[in-house]
C-alpha cells in the first residue's frame, strides 16, 4: 500500500519538477543564464492566477490561463529589463558577465518576492484543482487531479519535443544552444530566438507553478526553495541537458516522496543533497552533460 | 610608508574618529543597528578578499560564518569556556572548514563551484537542525557568556573589530601577497607562468576570508547573546552580504565595509514597509549593478582615473 | 655565444582527444642562439610552446631543461627554474600601473612575505627602461598603445633572468618600425647568452632575427636549417603554397563588363589596439572568382567577419547597392552573403542531414528539397551519411558538409575562408571539382581565402594578396605565378 502510495505521490511531483526543471535547462543551454529568479517566476503564475480564479471570480480555467500568461511576462521582463542589459552593458568585463547575471537574477528575484508578498499576501495560496473527485489506484485514493497534472506535464514535455524536434525554430534553438555562431552565419537573427527562448521557458515555468497551486499550494516564501530545486535537479541531469533534467527530477522527486513517507517528513530535502554533493565531487557535469 | 600620507587614510581616519563619538549622541536603537552593521562589514571584506582578489565566487559565505559562529557558541554553551576561547576556536573550526571547502572547490570550474559553496551552506543548515539538541536546531540556542550589557560598549568592540579587520584585510590586498592574489585571480596561466602557485595562494585567500568570517561570526554571537540558523547560517544573509560587496564596489575591501553599513542602515529605515523594503533594497542593489557595476566606492574612485 | 644545450626536447607527443596535435617533436636550444619554429595553422607549434611551459602536459617524450627532465611539472615550477613565456595575447594587470606588473614578475612565490623589498621596485624600474617603458612607469595598461603592451610582456617574461624565453607570434600586430625595434630588444636578448625560441607563422619576420629555424606541419618536423635553407625546402614550399605556383588562364574572365557585387572601401579593422586590416579596398564582380592570398594572421579572417557582420570596422561595405553597415549579421546571411568559416561552426551533435536542413530553413518545403538533392548529387558521401551526427565525421566530410549547407542557403556570394585547411590532399582533389562544379553549374560569385596557392589559383579571376592586414598586391593569376613564385613565402 506504502509504495504505491509512494509510487504516485512520487510520479506527481516528479513531473511537476520537471516541467520546471526543464524550463530552466532550456534557458541555460540556449541562453547561457542560470536563472536565479526561476522560482519567483513560478510564484508569479501561482499567485495571479489565485487572483484571478478566486478573488476576481474569474474561474479556475481563466485563472489558470492567466496565471501562465503573467508567468509569460515576468519571464519577459527578467530577460529585458536584468539579463540582456547587463549581458550588452560596456562597463562590465566579458569575463564578470556570468556572475553580474547570476547576482542581477539573485536580486530580481528577491524583487518578485518582496512585491508579490506585498501587493498580494505570503500566506500560502492554492488554486482550485482543475477536476475534482478522487480515484482509486490499486488501491491508493488519489485526487484525480494529481494524475491529470501529471498527464498535463507530460503534455506539455510532449509538445516541447516537437517544437524543439519538428519546427524550424526549435531546430534553430537547439542550434543556438551548440553553436550561436553558427546560427548567425545561417541567417537566424539570435536576438529573436533567445526571445523565443524565455517566451518558452515562461509559459513552462507558469504552468509549472500554476500546477504547482493546484497540488500542494504556493507561498511567496516557496520561492527560493523552488529555484534551488531546480537548479539541484538541472545540475544533477546536467547542465543544458533536457533528457537529462528529466531523468533527474524524476530521481529526486522520488527520493524526497520515499524519504517524507518512509523516514520522516522533515528530511525530505536531504538524500537528493547528499546526491548532489556527491555528484558535484564525482561526477560535475551531471548524468547526461554536455558542457 | 607613502599610504599614511593618502588622502585615503585621513579621510578613514576621520570617519572611524566620527563614528567612534556617535554613541555621545545616538540612540541606542541606531548604535544597535550599526554594531550588527559593523560585524556584518567584516563579513563582507571577507568576501571581497576572496572575490576580489582571488576571482573565486562564494555562493555560501556563511557556511564558514555559520561554522564559526556555531562552534563558539557551543563552547561557550555546553563547556562553559570563556568568550577570547571560543572565538579563538571559533577562528580554528573557520579555517579548518574553509581548507575543507578550498581544496576539492578549487577543482572545479565556473558554475560547479559556485555550487559546491552553496551546496555547503545547505548541509550546515540541515546539519544544526537534524542535531538540534546541541545546536537549538531551528529556533536557535543562547549563549550564556556575552561581550557587554551595554549598548555603547557592545559599539565600541564592534567598531574597533570592523577597524582592525579592515586595516588587515586592506593591508593585506596591497601587500606583495594581495599582489599576486590579484594576478592569481584575473589571469591563473598567466600568473603560473610567471612562477605563482596560484592553487596554493587561492586556497590561502580562503583561509583568510575563513579567519575573518569565522571570527566575526563568533563575535557576533557573542554580541547578540543567541546563535539561530537565520541570523547566520542562511542563505538569505549569505545573498546581503554578496550585495553588500558588490554594492560598495568589488575588489576596494573598504568598499564593502561600506555597502554592508548601507544596507543594514538601509533595511532598518524601510523596515516600516514591511514586505516592500525587501523589494525598495533589492531594486536599489539592482539598479547599482546595472548602472554603476563598479560598486559605488568603486565608481568614486575610478572617476579621477578614467580619461 | 656559450653554446651550451639549455633545452632538449625528445620525442615529445600530444593529442587533444582524436586530434593529434604534436608528434615526435626532437629539437634542441643552446644558449646565446635564437630558434624560429613556423608552421601554418594547426601545426603544433603553439601547442610545443604550451608544453615547455608547462601549460599542457605531453602524452609522451620528454623535455630536459640544463638536464632536468621538467615534463609534467607545472607551470610555475617551471617558470622558477628558468623558462619564461611571452604569450601571444598581451594579458597585463588592468588595474596595476606598469611598474607593479614588472613588479610582481619580480616577486618570490611566497605566503608570507608581506611587503616588496626596496630593490624589487628599483630592478623593476630598470628592467622597464631596458625594453623602452621608462616613461609610462605611472600608466594603467589600457591607457597604452599596442607596442608598449608588448614591450612590458616582454619585461615581465626577463625579469628573473631566465635562461629560455619562449616569444609567440612576437611580431603580431606591430608596425614595420616597431618590428625593428622589437627584433633588436629579442637580439639583445641572445646577446645576453639566452636561449630564445620563437614561434611565427611567417618565415620572412623570422628569417632576418633566427639563426636556426625548424619548420612544422601537422604535428612533426618537416625541416630544419638556416632560414633561406627552410625557405627553399621543397616540402616546406609544398605545404605552405601547395606546391609549384602555375596559372591557367580563366575562359571567359570577362572583367569588367560585369556589376560590382561587392566593394570594398578603407576598410579597417581593431582588435583593441592592434590593427588587423588597414585601409583594405576589394572589388569583386558578377561571376568572379577572387582568391585572397596570404599566410595566417594576415587578416583573411577578419576581413571576412566583417563582410559578414560579425566585428565593427570603419571604412564602406557595399554588397550590390546596398550598405551593409547597419545590417545585423543574420540578414547580412540572408541577403545571400553566406560566409564559411574557417572554423566550420557545425552543429556537431546534430545530423549531417540536421544541418543542411537547417541552412534550407529560409526556402519553401519543395525548394528545400530540390536544393538538397542538388547538394546530395554534389557531395554524394553527404547522402550516405546524413544520419551521422556531424561530430563523427573526417575533417573532409565535415568541409563539404559546412560548403554543403551553405549552398543551402542559395548564396549569390559564397565567401569560403581556408577550405582546404587541414585537409588530405586526396580531399583537395574533391573539393576543387566540387567548386568548378559550382562554378559551371551556377550562377555564384566566390570570394576564396588561401593559404595553399596552388588550390586557389586554378579557381581564379583575379587575386589578391593580404599581407599583415594591408593588401600588398593584386592582378590576374597568370601575373600572379610569374611575379610571386620567388619572393611569396
Amino acid at each position: 500500500m506504502r509504495a504505491i502510495q509512494i509510487l504516485v505521490d512520487g510520479f506527481a511531483i516528479s513531473s511537476l519538477y520537471s516541467l520546471a526543471a526543464v524550463g530552466f535547462t532550456l534557458i541555460f543551454g540556449v541562453s547561457g543564464v542560470l536563472n536565479l529568479a526561476h522560482g519567483g517566476i513560478m510564484v508569479v503564475a501561482a499567485l495571479v492566477g489565485w487572483l484571478s480564479a478566486g478573488e476576481l471570480g474569474l474561474g479556475t480555467y481563466a485563472g489558470s490561463l492567466i496565471g501562465v500568461l503573467a508567468g509569460l511576462a515576468t519571464a519577459y521582463a527578467t530577460y529585458l529589463v536584468v539579463v540582456r542589459p547587463i549581458q550588452r552593458s560596456r562597463a562590465i568585463r566579458p569575463e564578470e558577465t556570468e556572475i553580474f547575471v547570476l547576482t542581477g537574477t539573485l536580486l530580481w528575484g528577491i524583487m518578485i518576492q518582496g512585491g508579490m508578498a506585498y501587493l498580494f499576501t505570503d500566506n500560502p495560496v492554492t488554486i482550485r484543482p482543475l477536476i475534482s473527485g478522487v480515484v482509486s489506484i490499486f488501491g491508493v485514493r488519489t485526487p484525480t487531479n494529481e494524475i491529470l497534472i501529471a498527464v498535463l506535464a507530460w503534455a506539455v514535455i510532449g509538445l516541447l519535443w516537437l517544437l524543439v524536434n519538428r519546427t524550424r525554430t526549435g531546430k534553430a534553438l537547439l542550434g543556438a544552444s551548440m553553436n550561436p555562431r553558427g546560427v548567425t552565419l545561417l541567417g537566424y537573427e539570435l536576438t529573436q530566438l533567445y526571445l523565443v527562448a524565455w517566451s518558452i521557458y515562461g509559459v513552462l515555468a507558469g504552468i509549472a507553478g500554476v500546477l504547482l497551486a493546484s497540488f500542494l499550494g504556493v507561498s511567496t516564501t516557496n520561492a527560493g526553495q523552488l529555484t534551488a530545486s531546480a537548479f539541484s535537479i538541472v545540475v544533477l541531469g546536467g547542465l543544458g541537458s533536457v533528457s537529462g533534467s528529466l531523468i533527474a527530477a524524476y530521481v529526486v522527486g522520488y527520493l524526497e516522496t520515499a524519504t517524507a513517507y518512509l523516514i520522516a517528513p522533515t528530511l525530505r530535502p536531504i538524500p537528493s543533497l547528499i546526491l548532489l554533493v556527491l555528484v558535484v565531487y564525482l561526477r560535475p557535469q551531471g548524468l547526461l552533460g554536455r558542457r | 610608508m607613502a599610504f599614511l600620507r593618502s588622502r585615503l587614510f585621513w579621510i578613514a581616519a576621520a570617519v572611524v574618529l566620527v563614528a567612534a563619538l556617535l554613541p555621545l549622541w545616538v540612540s541606542i536603537y541606531l548604535l544597535s543597528v550599526l554594531t550588527a552593521a559593523y560585524y556584518f562589514g567584516v563579513f563582507a571584506m571577507s568576501w571581497d578578499l576572496l572575490f576580489g582578489f582571488a576571482g573565486e565566487v562564494n555562493f555560501g559565505p556563511t557556511f564558514l560564518i555559520g561554522l564559526g559562529a556555531y562552534t563558539a557558541a557551543i563552547l561557550n554553551s555546553t563547556a562553559g569556556l570563556p568568550i577570547p576561547v571560543c572565538v579563538i576556536a571559533a577562528a580554528f573550526a573557520a579555517v579548518a572548514g574553509g581548507i575543507l571547502l578550498a581544496v576539492p572547490a578549487l577543482r572545479l570550474r565556473g558554475p560547479y563551484f559556485g555550487l559546491v559553496t552553496l551546496v555547503a551552506v545547505l548541509l550546515l543548515q540541515n546539519f544544526v537542525v537534524i542535531f538540534a539538541g546541541v545546536t537549538g536546531g531551528e529556533i536557535g540556542m543562547t549563549v550564556p557568556d556575552v561581550l557587554s550589557i551595554d549598548a555603547s560598549i557592545n559599539y565600541w568592540y564592534a567598531l574597533a573589530f570592523l577597524v582592525v579587520c579592515a586595516a588587515l584585510l586592506f593591508g593585506l590586498s596591497r601587500s606583495a601577497v594581495g599582489l599576486i592574489l590579484q594576478a592569481s585571480g584575473q589571469d591563473a596561466v598567466e600568473a603560473a607562468a610567471l612562477g605563482f602557485n596560484v592553487t596554493k595562494h587561492k586556497v590561502a585567500a580562503f583561509c583568510v576570508s575563513a579567519l575573518f568570517s569565522g571570527t566575526a561570526g563568533a563575535m557576533l554571537i557573542f554580541y547578540m547573546g543567541t546563535a539561530s540558523v537565520d541570523t547566520v547560517v542562511d542563505i538569505a544573509i549569505g545573498v546581503q552580504i554578496i550585495i553588500a560587496a558588490v554594492l560598495g564596489g568589488r575588489r576596494t575591501i573598504l568598499g564593502a565595509a561600506l555597502g554592508a553599513v548601507f544596507l543594514i542602515v538601509a533595511n532598518e529605515f524601510l523596515r516600516p514597509l514591511g514586505q516592500l523594503n525587501t523589494f525598495v533594497v533589492a531594486a536599489i542593489a539592482l539598479a547599482v549593478i546595472l548602472f554603476f557595476p563598479e560598486g559605488l566606492l568603486g565608481y568614486a574612485l575610478h572617476r579621477g582615473e578614467r580619461e | 655565444m656559450s653554446g651550451a644545450v639549455r633545452l632538449q626536447v625528445a620525442d615529445l607527443g600530444k593529442r587533444f582527444g582524436g586530434v593529434v596535435a604534436v608528434k615526435n617533436m626532437s629539437f634542441d636550444l643552446k644558449a646565446g642562439e635564437i630558434v624560429g619554429l613556423i608552421g601554418p595553422n594547426g601545426s603544433g607549434k603553439s601547442t610545443v610552446m604550451s608544453l615547455i611551459m608547462g601549460i599542457a602536459r605531453a602524452n609522451s617524450g620528454t623535455i630536459k631543461l640544463d638536464g632536468v627532465d621538467i615534463s609534467g611539472w607545472p607551470s610555475h615550477r617551471i617558470a622558477r627554474l628558468g623558462v619564461s613565456i611571452v604569450f601571444q595575447h598581451s594579458r597585463p594587470l588592468q588595474r596595476q600601473t606598469v611598474l607593479e606588473n614588472v613588479k610582481l614578475a619580480l616577486l618570490p612565490d611566497s605566503l608570507l612575505r608581506l611587503a616588496t623589498a626596496a630593490s624589487v621596485g628599483e630592478r623593476a624600474r630598470e628592467i622597464a627602461e631596458r625594453v623602452g617603458l621608462g616613461g609610462v612607469l605611472h600608466r594603467h595598461p589600457w591607457t597604452l598603445p599596442f607596442a608598449d603592451l608588448r614591450r612590458m610582456e616582454l619585461a615581465k617574461a626577463v625579469a628573473r633572468d631566465p635562461k629560455v624565453v619562449l616569444i609567440d607570434e612576437p611580431f603580431a600586430g606591430l608596425t614595420p618600425t616597431e618590428i625593428k625595434v622589437f627584433s633588436d630588444l629579442i637580439r639583445t636578448l641572445r646577446d645576453e647568452d639566452r636561449a630564445v625560441l620563437l614561434v611565427d607563422h611567417s618565415v620572412k619576420s623570422v628569417a632576418a632575427l633566427a639563426d636556426r629555424v625548424i619548420a612544422m606541419y601537422l604535428g612533426e618536423r618537416i625541416a630544419e636549417g638556416s632560414a633561406e635553407e627552410v625557405m627553399q625546402n621543397e616540402t616546406v614550399r609544398r605545404v605552405y603554397i601547395g606546391g609549384k605556383i602555375e596559372a591557367v588562364e580563366r575562359k571567359g574572365a570577362g572583367a569588367g563588363q560585369a556589376a560590382t557585387l561587392l566593394q570594398l572601401d578603407a576598410v579597417e579593422v581593431f582588435y583593441g589596439k592592434a590593427k588587423a586590416l588597414d585601409r583594405v579596398e576589394l572589388r569583386v564582380q558578377q561571376d568572379e572568382f577572387v582568391s585572397i592570398v596570404g599566410l595566417n594572421g594576415a587578416g583573411k579572417t577578419t576581413l571576412f567577419n566583417a563582410i559578414s557582420g560579425l566585428v565593427p570596422y570603419r571604412g564602406a561595405i557595399r554588397f550590390g547597392e546596398r550598405d551593409l553597415r547597419s545590417r545585423t549579421a543574420a540578414s547580412i546571411a540572408r541577403s545571400g552573403v553566406v560566409h564559411c568559416p574557417e572554423t566550420r561552426e557545425l552543429f556537431v551533435h546534430m545530423s549531417v542531414r540536421e544541418n543542411l536542413d537547417l541552412g534550407g530553413g529560409h526556402l519553401s518545403k519543395s525548394e528545400r528539397e530540390r536544393q538538397l538533392a542538388w547538394v546530395f548529387d554534389l557531395f554524394p558521401i553527404l547522402e550516405q551519411r546524413q544520419a551521422q551526427a556531424a561530430r563523427t565525421l573526417s575533417g573532409g566530410e565535415q568541409q563539404m558538409l559546412t560548403l554543403g549547407r551553405a549552398l543551402m542557403m542559395q548564396p549569390k556570394l559564397l565567401i569560403l575562408d581556408e577550405p582546404t585547411l587541414g585537409l588530405a590532399p586526396v580531399i583537395l582533389g574533391q573539393l576543387s571539382n566540387a567548386i568548378e562544379r559550382l562554378r559551371r553549374e551556377r550562377s555564384l560569385t566566390l570570394l576564396l581565402a588561401e593559404q595553399n596557392v596552388t588550390f586557389a589559383l586554378p579557381h581564379s579571376d583575379r587575386v589578391y594578396v593580404l599581407d599583415h592586414g594591408r593588401i600588398t598586391w593584386q592582378g590576374d593569376p597568370v601575373r600572379f605565378a610569374e611575379e610571386m613564385s620567388t619572393g611569396y613565402l
